[in-house]
């Protein structure tokens, strides 16, 4: 019953989009009075649809409604509530409906736009509608979220075990406000290009977007990373993975546009390039898609069951990229005047950032795909992993990282070097201290350049910030002192993430012990004592959990329970770490299987890890702070 | 001249990557491939008990004489479940045909509750603890086999099969 309401409704909005395009090629040329109020309301009742059908779905969840195809395979009745809710996006059909959700409540909400003329606003709307169209075609033809389930079944099939983490159920949303707001951004960029508006307001809201899309994304991808911390039980917490690359090459995009976004802010220069960045995010948004959800990457794990699906969603990447790209050949935008990147100032330092970002994001990218044309050309599987990222990726960001802690001091127009003196003066003395611990001691050199830069861009940030508040202190101005940087807190916020990295990733220390119970092991600093292990049964598993006590010179610290969950609907078995969050390290410990009296107990010493989450925590206020301005 | 090429290269680029994702997706990743060591050789001989009635059991000579699709599945096998649809699609289509369910290495009533909620499309349900699949050289689950009337293995399948090899190989070898 309600899947039949959601299949009304998707049908619906697929009319009324469709009528809405229509509408809008026939009264371009004379726009009568009536056009916009009928215009206005249809692209408002999309929205209202596609909100409907993703309730029917909910609904279908929250009352276990088997009869739903969709339900039947990703829910169960003795299921958590959160994850009867989550479960309509822990799969691709549900997570699709997100998806268009999504994509129309930035329509909606753009729809209100008032700063910038109502041209401009009305091609943004037609191209948004026009994707909305593929999505739901996408949607309809291969993957719906409503098909009737031909069995009668009384029981579904429970979610994946793994995904059912409160982490996990708020990851999707985020990430996905993120991903799918870049499609505004390219629609903005579009219209645009076609009726010649590029002028300060029409950045002014661009820049809105695409810096609200980064903050979402930035906190979709912590998240996920926190999640896979705690939840995957390997200790790291970020893996290359290609889904993980899916994500970041879109963030690194943005944090391109961003900063390329401030130059323009101050002079109409490389209008080319902005839009250029502004097809890039959305495109590369789709590719990430396309590489997770057609299966093609994950050849190894699972079988991709359906080409259909990889072949549509990349006709859609086809026809939304090369079209953007081809307006973009023939509208080209005229350069205003060209710029010197010798001048040491704001506009050289964000075209470098500019230049690094996009040759990161594209290094990212080749090694995403590489793996599939060698094995397409040559039928040869490899991998390619973390020491390719590591050795690629960082060194590229390296330049960017050390200019990000001044450029923020700069003026935009002259070539200065009145603050810069002081700021090279104590890079100097920083590297100097750095090579002088090199020569005595045989610490490792990445975490010492780890180190020594984040180190840089905190004191330069935290200097900056100093500054400020000196000047302005006696005005009594301390929330304009705060709304004004919020540039440099994000930058504060990498600075610490960048030493939560470095530390956590070269400083880690793991053991691997056979324990029995009332045995204890030392690790650096503590003891760990393994109380008991007990079994027991909850709502829809069953859990087995190893009580650890962590003792300093006999005294008890604290208790670690790590556990591990056997769900009867899926058959699965899940880690969960047992993990003792300090702000110094975090202690992780996973318990493993048993061998008569011994279980296999696996300790992590992970210095700084909370840094990263911190760092991420405190580049979003900033940038919430910059959003707010 | 340089401005124009710079201009040209996003669209180029993608229609590149668009051409060799393309290529790749529609590669044939055919998991027929390589052909099982049994293809065009006597079905293995087997003895197994009845799924659906545990006093029964059956043997290879029950496929004599008749058009026959082994499949290989279990109810703890995820792309089983993907694959079911077309198995029914199979039974329905091809009434004369015989099928066969070998249900691998499974709790009995795991099973019974998979063929309960999805619908049975076999004939005969028969429960292998890993020896038959280890004879018929199954190299992952779901799996399946076609065998013609005079008891030659003409065509196996590794994965679920997808409606593309339902057309062009199982309406071949079964409409014989």
């Amino acid at each position: 019953m309600i899947s039949y309401l959601g299949n009304f409704f998707i049908i619906l909005s697929l009319i009324v989009s469709i009528i809405s395009i229509i509408f809008f090629i026939i009264n371009k040329k004379n726009e009568k009075i009536y056009f916009e109020v009928i215009y206005y309301i249809n692209v408002r009742l999309v929205f209202l649809f596609i909100t409907l059908a993703f309730c029917c779905l909910l609904l279908a969840y929250l009352l276990s409604d088997f009869t739903n195809l969709n339900v039947f395979f990703n829910s169960h009745t003795n299921k958590p509530l959160i994850y009867k809710f989550a479960g309509v996006w822990s799969n691709h059909e549900g997570s699709l409906l997100l998806w268009i959700l999504i994509m129309s409540t930035y329509t909606f909400i753009f729809s209100f736009e008032k700063k910038i003329n109502k041209k401009i606003i009305n091609w943004t709307i037609f191209f948004q509608i026009i994707m909305i169209v593929g999505f739901l075609l996408f949607m309809i033809l291969t993957s719906n979220p409503f098909t009737i389930n031909p069995g009668n079944p009384n029981q579904g099939m429970g979610l994946n075990p793994i995904l059912q983490d409160p982490a996990l159920a708020i990851h999707p949303p985020l990430l996905y406000s993120g991903y799918v707001g870049y499609s505004l951004v390219l629609s903005m960029a579009l219209s645009g290009l076609i009726t010649d508006g590029i002028e300060k307001n029409w950045i002014q809201v661009i820049k809105k977007y695409s810096l609200f899309c980064w903050l979402m994304l930035t906190l979709g991808i912590g998240v996920g990373s926190f999640w896979a911390y705690y939840e995957l039980g390997w200790g790291g917490w970020w893996f290359w993975d290609p889904v993980e690359n899916a994500s970041l090459m879109p963030w690194l995009a943005g944090i391109a546009l961003i900063h390329s976004l401030q130059i323009l802010n101050q002079n109409l220069l490389l209008k080319r390039w902005i839009i250029f960045l502004s097809i890039l995010c959305f495109s590369l948004s789709l590719l990430g898609t396309f590489l997770v959800r057609s299966g093609i990457l994950m050849s190894v794990h699972a079988f991709a069951n359906d080409s259909s699906r990889g072949i549509f969603i990349l006709l859609i990447f086809l026809v939304i990229t090369g079209f953007s790209f081809l307006l973009f050949i023939i509208k080209t935008p005229t350069q205003n005047k060209a710029t010197s990147l010798l001048e040491i100032n704001k506009t050289s330092f964000l075209i470098i950032n500019n230049i690094i970002m996009t040759i990161a994001c594209f290094t990212v990218l080749l090694g995403t795909i590489y793996p599939l044309i060698i094995e397409s050309i040559t039928n040869e599987r490899i991998s390619v992993g973390a020491p390719y990222f590591n050795s690629t990726v960082l060194p590229i960001l390296f330049p960017g990282l050390l200019l990000m802690a001044i450029a923020p001091a700069l003026s935009w127009g002259k070539n200065e070097l009145k603050n810069f003196i002081l700021q090279i003066r104590i890079l100097l003395i920083i590297t100097l201290i750095l090579m002088i611990i090199y020569i005595l001691s045989n610490i490792n050199l990445w975490g010492l350049i780890g180190l020594g830069l984040s180190f840089w861009i905190m004191i330069s940030s935290i200097y900056q910030i100093y500054i400020k508040f000196l000047k302005n202190f006696n005005h009594r101005k301390f929330r304009t002192i705060i709304s004004n940087n919020g540039s440099i807190i994000a930058h504060l916020g990498i600075g610490i993430l960048i030493l939560g990295i470095t530390v956590s990733s070269v400083w880690k220390k793991e053991y691997i012990y056979n324990m029995k119970v009332g045995e204890i092991k030392t690790i650096q600093g503590y003891e760990i004592k393994l109380e008991e292990v007990k079994q027991f049964k909850v709502d829809n598993y069953e859990t087995l959990k190893g009580k650890f006590i962590l003792q300093q010179n006999n005294k008890k610290i604290a208790t670690i329970v790590p556990e591990k969950r056997y769900y009867a609907v899926s058959k699965i078995v899940t880690t969960e770490a047992g993990i003792l969050h300090q702000l110094k390290q975090d202690i992780y410990l996973i318990i493993g299987e048993n061998n008569t009296d011994y279980w296999s107990v696996k300790i992590y010493q992970n210095p700084l890890v909370s840094f990263i989450w911190i760092g991420i925590f405190i580049s979003f206020i900033g940038g919430l702070i910059s959003l707010k301005r | 001249m340089m401005k124009k090429i710079i201009i040209i290269l996003p669209l180029a680029s993608t229609l590149l990557l668009f051409a060799l994702m393309l290529f790749i997706i529609l590669e044939e990743r055919d998991s027929s491939k390589p052909p099982s060591a049994l293809l065009n050789k006597q079905i293995p001989s087997f003895v197994t008990s009845d799924l659906l009635d545990s006093k029964n059991s059956f043997d290879q000579n029950i496929t004599y004489k008749k058009n026959t699709v082994i499949n290989f599945f279990a109810s703890w096998c995820d792309p089983c479940k993907t694959e079911h649809s077309i198995l029914m699609k199979i039974k329905k289509d091809f009434p004369n045909t015989f099928f066969i369910g070998i249900n691998h290495k499974d709790k009995k009533n795991d099973a019974l509750k998979f063929i309960n909620e999805l619908g049975n499309p076999y004939d005969k349900i028969g429960i292998d603890s890993g020896k038959i699949a280890m004879d018929f050289g199954v190299y992952g689950l779901p799996e399946t086999f076609i065998i013609n009337k005079n008891g030659i293995i003409v065509f196996s399948y590794v994965g679920p099969i997808t409606k593309k090899i339902y057309n062009e190989k199982f309406k071949k070898f079964l409409s014989k």
